[in-house]
């Protein structure tokens, strides 16, 4: 963490978790969104900077086609959503990475567009992974109608009434990205450009002030058409209504491997997070204004977990176990929670350790983390990750200490056969059509000998082989220079040596290994709601519901 | 070694695109994952020194040269070593394409907070810590050369700083060949990854 040396609270340090705990697939697989979320972040900056927000292109037909420009304007500089609406026939409709047309395509525009870069905008941003982007441009994104609620919508405001609130929040979205590309891909601008800039120095920044903007988009479409279908008698969607539609989501295996190509930046996240976690449990005291906090963000849970649902066998179980969670927490923080105890929160976490499921302990985290923003919020800041510093491998390192690292953070690995079907079941690969990441059934597909190295555990195992009878001064180097093949786990171990929470603790290719796990890891970082598997590697969620919106922001006033 | 737009249509890519092409075309054209990844780190140092990385790279790739005349392997050794002395010991090699080695020895530069020269073939490079490299001479990035890299102990030449920009250029013809090694990696998406994908799926919900 690029703070570390700043922490003004050291005695957290004895009520962290081990990264052995905490980096396990079956846990990551239950994370939550937290304050520390990525989206929360932008919302508290740019309403403690306060941030304007216009519109100052709507060129829109009656059908709902055409473009706009969405503006928010910070204290230093100014991004423009770039939105294209279009006529999308049903059969052309795919949320998959395969589509080639969608109902809206965006970019994220370093500062307010001109006449000229609209026009290239409007050449290239419907096309998507097909034109071209440019280094003004920090993200290129699309999105679909979620047709029934849509057209249910735009029916019912044309008609003069209000949607039907059930199905509003059965749904939760008016339309859903189904990709978000940022940080260089089509010709953006690559992260380097921006990391500097406080306000997109928290990672994903830009991608979030773009979805967020789209949700505006979204609804913003919505009043239009119905306006040009129901003339002066027709309706706007309701402020409360409104309130509760965020923008879905459709995400692939595509995002799964980025948290095992960027360890550094796992590590941030994760030991931000954690840090977090031990500062509460550090505490010595329930404030009132933290108890009445803590109580409310365990009901907006309660009342989340009843709205969630999903289709999917695992994501059900674990649903069935949230609520129950949450009802048991509810109940002991009313009866059996000692706030008299020494370290009051972390009586209540040990409670939660010893009695939940890890669904519920990850649950009682955020909860926890919910009423301490002024003790945790500047965590924020130590999220991202100079990546390229620590690329450099360490050759004058010994193996004998290669071989401790090993030992102390590779435990997990080194006790696998790899060479059991059940254990090396997967790999993972760059598909030929969309060059994405994808995962094949070794014993069943070909393509094997072209796998991408992320077989992290398999990986460190044959280093370990490796280093079994050589001389504990020998340098790193010089093993190097007869094994290559060696040099990934070298690096990894290397970082992980450094960034305790850099390595996910799980064989990636064994046949039990839950891409969804993955993915819901990082859309908790995000701040992704309403996780809804599909299969065990794509999945639907939901951002910025309950979130304001830009107008509301403008007024001020609104807790982010 | 600057890109010449004359030669055919120039692409501008992003860092993290010549990045994701160079790991990549490496792996595609045989290196290992190790070797692929300091391609990659190599590539994105060329390109914003605003080199003529996709040249300099597929000169690596196409090379027939053994262990020791590899700019990349040679590379990836002095940069590994670097850690093991304090100084800078003068050394004098056969490399292919020495172009290639600039990232690297920029790295012991870094490393053992010395200014760096690298002399070869009419061309003189300084790498300093910190700083991009200051070139002297035409840089050529084909063919063999005996290269000497020493410690820069005379020159009082700052090296310029990191341009602003994060961007490099690839002619058409060099972009195409990289995507071609790039390709040799990929793999057809199976009928049941796009199942489990989602693909059987209609999405007018």
């Amino acid at each position: 963490m690029s703070c570390a040396g700043l922490n003004p609270m050291p005695q957290a340090r004895a009520f962290r978790r081990s990264p052995d705990e905490v980096m396990r697939l079956a846990r990551m697989g239950c994370s939550h969104p937290t304050r520390l979320s990525f989206l929360r972040q932008l919302l508290r900056r740019m309403q403690a900077e306060g941030w304007r927000f216009d519109r100052p292109v709507w060129e829109m037909d009656a059908k709902g086609v055409g473009r706009a420009v969405y503006r928010a304007i910070g204290p230093a500089r100014t991004y423009s959503l770039v939105a294209f609406a279009h006529d999308l026939p049903p059969e052309a409709r795919s949320d998959r990475v395969i589509a080639t047309a969608w109902d809206a395509t965006f970019a994220l525009f370093d500062g307010t567009p001109g006449a000229a870069d609209l026009d290239r905008l409007a050449a290239n941003v419907p096309l998507q992974e097909a034109g071209r982007v440019s280094r003004r441009e920090l993200s290129l994104s699309r999105a679909n109608r979620s047709v029934r609620l849509f057209d249910h919508v735009v029916e019912r405001l044309a008609a003069g009434a209000q949607p039907d609130a059930a199905m509003l929040l059965e749904t939760g979205y008016l339309m859903r990205t189904t990709a978000v590309y940022g940080a260089g891909k089509f010709g953006a601008a690559d992260r380097a450009v921006i990391g500097a800039r406080p306000e997109m120095r928290a990672p994903f920044q830009a991608e979030m002030l773009s979805v967020w903007l789209t949700r505006a988009f979204t609804v913003d479409l919505v009043d239009h058409l119905a306006r040009a279908k129901g003339g002066a008698r027709a309706a706007r969607l309701a402020p409360a209504l409104k309130r509760g539609l965020g923008v879905g989501n459709s995400t692939g295996l595509g995002m799964a491997p980025f948290l095992i190509r960027h360890p550094v930046l796992l590590n941030n996240w994760m030991l931000a997070r954690e840090e977090a976690l031990a500062r509460v449990r550090a505490q010595t005291r329930v404030g009132a204004a933290e108890r009445a906090g803590f109580r409310s963000a365990l009901e907006t849970a309660r009342e989340n977990a009843a709205l969630w649902t999903s289709a999917h066998d695992i994501q059900r179980a674990k649903l069935a176990d949230l609520r129950d969670s949450l009802d048991r927490i509810a109940a002991h923080v009313a009866q059996g929670w000692d706030r008299n105890a020494a370290h009051p929160w972390d009586d209540l976490w040990r409670w939660g350790q010893e009695t939940l499921p890890l669904e519920g302990q990850e649950a009682l985290l955020a909860a926890m983390l919910e009423p301490h923003g002024a003790l945790i919020d500047g965590l924020g800041d130590c999220m991202d990750a100079d990546e390229d510093t620590q690329f450099p491998i360490n050759g004058a390192m010994k193996l004998g200490e290669l071989r401790s690292i090993l030992q102390a953070h590779y435990a997990w690995a080194l006790g696998i056969d790899y060479t059991a079907r059940a254990q090396c079941a997967r790999f993972w690969y760059v598909s030929e059509d969309k060059l994405e990441p994808r995962l094949g059934a070794r014993h069943d597909e070909p393509g094997a000998e072209r796998e991408l190295p992320l077989d992290t555990g398999r990986q460190a195992a044959a280093l370990w082989q490796a280093l079994q009878g050589q001389p504990d001064d020998l340098p790193v180097a010089h093993l190097l220079l007869a094994h290559p093949e060696h040099r990934p786990a070298v690096r990894r171990a290397q970082i992980t040596a450094r960034h305790p929470f850099a390595e996910i603790r799980d064989n990636l290719i064994a046949a039990e290994m839950l891409p969804i796990d993955i993915l819901r890891c990082k859309l908790a970082f995000f701040g992704a709601t309403r996780f809804d598997p599909r299969s065990d590697r794509w999945v639907r969620i939901s951002l910025f519901q309950d979130a304001p919106y830009p107008e509301d922001l403008n007024g001020g006033g609104h807790e982010a | 070694m600057k890109h010449d737009p004359r030669t055919d249509t120039a692409l501008d890519l992003s860092l993290s695109e010549i990045s994701a092409l160079a790991a990549r075309a490496a792996r595609g054209a045989g290196r290992t994952w190790g070797e692929a990844e300091e391609a990659a780190a190599a590539a994105c140092w060329l390109a914003r020194a605003g080199m003529d990385w996709a040249g300099a790279l597929l000169a690596v790739l196409d090379s027939t040269a053994g262990d020791t005349e590899c700019a990349l392997r040679a590379g990836i050794a002095l940069a590994d070593a670097a850690a093991l002395s304090d100084a800078v010991t003068p050394a004098r090699r056969r490399l292919d394409c020495p172009g290639f080695m600039l990232p690297f020895a920029a790295r012991m530069a870094e490393r053992t907070g010395q200014r760096i020269t690298l002399d070869w073939a009419g061309t003189r490079v300084v790498l300093a810590p910190g700083a991009a490299p200051r070139v002297e001479g035409p840089v050529s990035i084909v063919g063999r050369a005996e290269v000497t890299i020493q410690p820069d102990t005379g020159g009082r030449t700052p090296c310029p700083d990191w341009p602003q920009t994060h961007r490099g250029a690839v002619s058409a013809r060099h972009y195409a060949r990289l995507m071609q090694f790039m390709m040799a990696f990929t793999v057809p998406t199976s009928a049941s990854s796009q199942a489990g994908a989602g693909a059987q799926e209609d999405d007018n919900d």
